[in-house]
């Protein structure tokens, strides 16, 4: 089976969204399972949120960051990846929550604010409130790529206020849950603002599930790498995961264990930027 | 007459090797092969063979190797095992075939695994295969995982006529011999090349597919007229304790999949990457472990320490693997056992707190058993941790199917036929035990093949 590309977009500066044709994982796919891309035979196994899974495509949502998904950026439509695998991860469990966000304010967090509203929205009497936030007004993604239309209520926040409400979601998190009773919430997207989050659905006594994204290599439960603590048990992301009760999440080595390889991460990026060079 | 010492096999130097991933045995040539073969006085009764849990004809192997004729030599060792070339190459000899060898009582054991790599190797090399007809049958078996034991099964059932499918959780077919072994102990070329026959003869091997996870295992068992399960036992065990949170802190799995399945010993042109220190300490004194500490030296660690709670004499890698491991300059720590990590202000291993053992009394294996000594506890300063105390069925199968009957750690239970609880799906490899070796789980395999073959056609 070829993955070609079919279609390549900006969503802002930052990050790209690509449909890819992956049958076997579109079959499959549930609300908050991943894909594992093996771009090139020497890639490396990353793993990828995605956002839908339409007849025989998935539309993931791509953050130019280091070597692997900056060397996709530069991929066309009509290229294809060596590997789509997936999809992985265990989804949670959706039921009818009554009032239930979904907050996000990354990338990955957006692909799911995305997937998890539209399929929330399906079941019962759920009243989907999307949070989505982003820096400023240039960092926005187009309209049709926002969870707008899958949703009860659409709160779009900028944290300088340039455009919708100011600030992170979680600011706006805060006077909802001031302001009216919220049932259930989820979020995704940057890890510390989940840890506050968590922190600040506590006090609310409202529960909260959390996409715990940590560095993976298998994603078949066969290595550890992903390993995360949860209420002082050991889970393991890519099976278990990778959304957790975000209350009972051990946030601090959460967050220590995904600056493992930076060192590393920096060397790849450097390597490929002199290849690059070297082309030119 | 005298027995002539056994032919002595070649090597990389240490030196040399612990700066690449190539072969440390550098394999007999032709003259060396027939000269150690000659060795071999061609027992009436070989017991050698009785050591070998696939009972290869070893006796009539070795005549044809000292005949010169490789190529009766090499068919008739395919015959029983898929992979010759794969299990001279890492089978404990010494526990096993080797062992057996009446020349043991006086000399030296004739070297069976070398030889039979020799043999193997030799057809890769001159292009001779073994000539497979397939008489389709049109019954159809789903396999699933591509190690040893559904390997071997998948391959002794197309013989027979069936239709096989073969799903593997990974990008690679080959199980632990992909992912965990390293390639100076088995080259990947011979992997590639003896799991080539696979689709050679028309075995379907269905990679990335994870069966539980984007294959369901009610459609297999729908479409299919039996299942092997050959899932191995790839979940890592941690210790549970202090510090394992900690970054530079590895199970042996996730160090070996990196360097291994991932080629992180290539980075950056290969995208995976690992850190490893200059001080490293293994848990454990298995196989696994002394894999992972090669490795380490490999990527240039300074000092590698393997820590055991008892003494190399009792540790259960294969002696070849100890005496390698030694001559590279990995330090053995014995008698002790792991407590806890400790760790820096930023969250990287430090260090780990020992406590010394002694031996009392025995276990219910038999061997010797190590039991801590008050009070003696200390800190050992290591900046990277491999955790190489095993491993247990994987998990995500088994989630998946609560029917399926199981002991408390994860085993799948079988009956006399390695049937489960399930009718029409049997199980076999480190599925069923936890873990062993690659030629107890391809003999699983091949007698799995031969209950299902009977339960298709009953
Ligand atoms: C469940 C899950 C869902 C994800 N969804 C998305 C998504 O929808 N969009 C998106 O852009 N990114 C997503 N990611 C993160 C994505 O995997 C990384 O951005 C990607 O691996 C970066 O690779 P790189 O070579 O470009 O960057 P690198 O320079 O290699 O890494 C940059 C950062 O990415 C993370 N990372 C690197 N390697 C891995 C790895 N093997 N596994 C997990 N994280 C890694 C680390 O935090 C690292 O510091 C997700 C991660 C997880 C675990
Ligand atoms: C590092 C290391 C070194 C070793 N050294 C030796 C040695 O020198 N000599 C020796 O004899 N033995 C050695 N062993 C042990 C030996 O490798 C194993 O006993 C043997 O590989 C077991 O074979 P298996 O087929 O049962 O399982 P495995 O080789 O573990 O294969 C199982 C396969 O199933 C796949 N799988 C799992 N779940 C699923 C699923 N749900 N769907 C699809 N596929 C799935 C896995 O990805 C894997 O590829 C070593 C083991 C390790 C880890
Ligand atoms: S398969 Fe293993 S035990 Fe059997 S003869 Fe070969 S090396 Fe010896
Ligand atoms: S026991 Fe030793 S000497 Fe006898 S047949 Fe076997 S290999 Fe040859
Ligand atoms: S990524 Fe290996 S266990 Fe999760």
């Amino acid at each position: 089976m070829k993955h070609i590309i079919t279609r390549k977009e900006d969503l802002n500066s930052g990050d790209y969204v690509m449909d890819v044709i992956a049958p076997e994982v579109a079959k499959k796919f549930q609300p908050g399972n991943f894909a594992v891309l093996l771009t090139i035979p020497n890639g490396e196994r990353i793993p990828m949120s995605i956002e839908r899974a339409e007849g025989d495509k998935i539309t993931m949502y791509i953050k130019r960051l280091g070597k692997t998904s900056r060397e996709l950026d530069s991929w066309k439509v009509g290229d294809s990846f060596h590997k789509i695998i997936g999809p992985m991860g265990t989804a949670p469990t959706l039921k009818e929550f009554g009032t239930v966000v979904f907050a996000s304010d990354l990338v990955c967090g957006h692909a799911e604010n995305s997937a998890m509203c539209r399929e929330l929205k399906k079941i019962g009497n759920n009243h989907v409130i999307s949070i989505q936030s982003f820096p400023t007004k240039d960092d926005v993604y187009p309209e049709k790529e926002l969870s707008k239309e899958y949703c009860d209520e659409f709160i779009l926040a900028t944290e300088d206020g340039s455009v919708g409400k100011k600030g992170h979601y979680l600011d706006i998190i805060k006077d909802l849950l001031e302001e009216r009773k919220i049932d259930q919430v989820f979020a995704g997207g940057g890890i510390p603002p989940l840890q506050k989050l968590s922190e600040l659905t506590k006090k609310y006594n409202v529960p909260v599930m959390t996409t715990v994204r940590q560095i993976m290599v298998d994603a078949t439960g066969m290595c550890g790498s992903c390993r995360v603590f949860v209420g002082g048990e050991q889970k393991l992301a890519c099976i278990d995961g990778p959304m957790f009760d975000g209350q009972k999440v051990d946030w601090e080595s959460a967050i220590s264990r995904l600056a493992m390889f930076k060192t590393k991460e920096a060397e790849a990026m450097e390597c490929y930027n002199k290849e690059i060079k070297e082309l030119k | 007459m005298a027995i002539k010492e056994r032919v002595p096999m070649r090597e990389q130097a240490p030196e040399k090797r612990i700066k690449n991933f190539d072969s440390v045995p550098l394999g007999y040539s032709i003259e060396e092969a027939v000269s150690e073969a000659k060795r071999c006085i061609q027992c009436k009764n070989p017991l050698c063979e009785i050591g070998c849990p696939v009972r290869m004809k070893i006796r009539d192997i070795i005549h044809y190797i000292a005949m010169e004729d490789f190529k009766s030599a090499f068919l008739l060792a395919k015959s029983d095992n898929a992979v010759p070339a794969i299990t001279g190459r890492v089978c404990p000899q010494e526990e096993q075939c080797e062992r057996k060898c009446i020349l043991g009582k006086q000399s030296k054991a004739i070297n069976i695994g070398k030889l039979f790599a020799f043999v193997a190797d030799w057809a890769r090399e001159n292009n001779v295969v073994e000539d497979v007809k397939v008489i389709e049958n049109g019954k159809k078996v789903a396999i699933v995982g591509a190690g040893p034991a559904g390997i071997t099964c998948a391959v002794d059932l197309r013989k027979l006529g069936y239709k096989v499918s073969l799903f593997e959780a990974l990008h690679m077919a080959g199980g632990v011999l992909q992912y965990g072994i390293p390639a100076f102990r088995l080259p990947r070329d011979v992997v590639d090349y003896e799991l080539s026959f696979l689709e050679k003869n028309g075995v379907d091997v269905e990679l990335n597919s994870i069966v539980g996870q984007n294959i369901d295992f009610e459609d297999l068992r729908n479409d299919y007229d039996a299942i092997y399960l050959a899932t191995g036992a790839g979940a890592p065990k941690f210790l549970g304790c202090a510090g394992e949170k900690l970054k530079g802190v590895y199970s042996a799995n996730e160090f070996l999949i990196r360097v291994n399945l991932m080629k992180a010993y290539k980075f950056p042109k290969w995208d995976t990457p690992i850190i490893c220190g200059d001080k490293v300490g293994v848990i454990g004194c298995g196989n696994v472990a002394l894999d992972s500490a090669r490795c380490a030296k490999r990527l240039g660690a300074k000092e590698v320490y393997i820590l055991y709670r008892r003494t190399k004499q009792h540790a259960p890698a294969r002696i070849e693997e100890i005496l390698h491991a030694e001559e590279e300059g990995i330090i053995f720590k014995e008698m002790v056992a792991p407590c806890y990590m400790t760790g820096t202000d930023d969250g990287w291993v430090n260090g780990i707190q020992l406590i010394k053992t002694e031996f009392k009394g025995v276990d219910k294996s038999g061997r010797k058993r190590p039991v801590n000594l008050e009070n003696s506890e200390h800190i050992f300063e290591l900046d990277t941790v491999i955790n190489a105390l095993g491993t247990t069925p994987n998990r995500l199968f088994l989630s998946k199917v609560p029917e399926l009957e199981t002991y408390d750690w994860g085993g799948i239970k079988i009956n006399d036929n390695y049937m489960t609880n399930m009718d029409g799906v049997f199980a076999g490899g480190d599925a069923l035990t936890g873990g062993s070796t690659v030629i107890e789980a391809m003999g699983n395999g091949r007698d799995a093949a031969k209950v299902i073959d009977e339960y298709i056609k009953k």
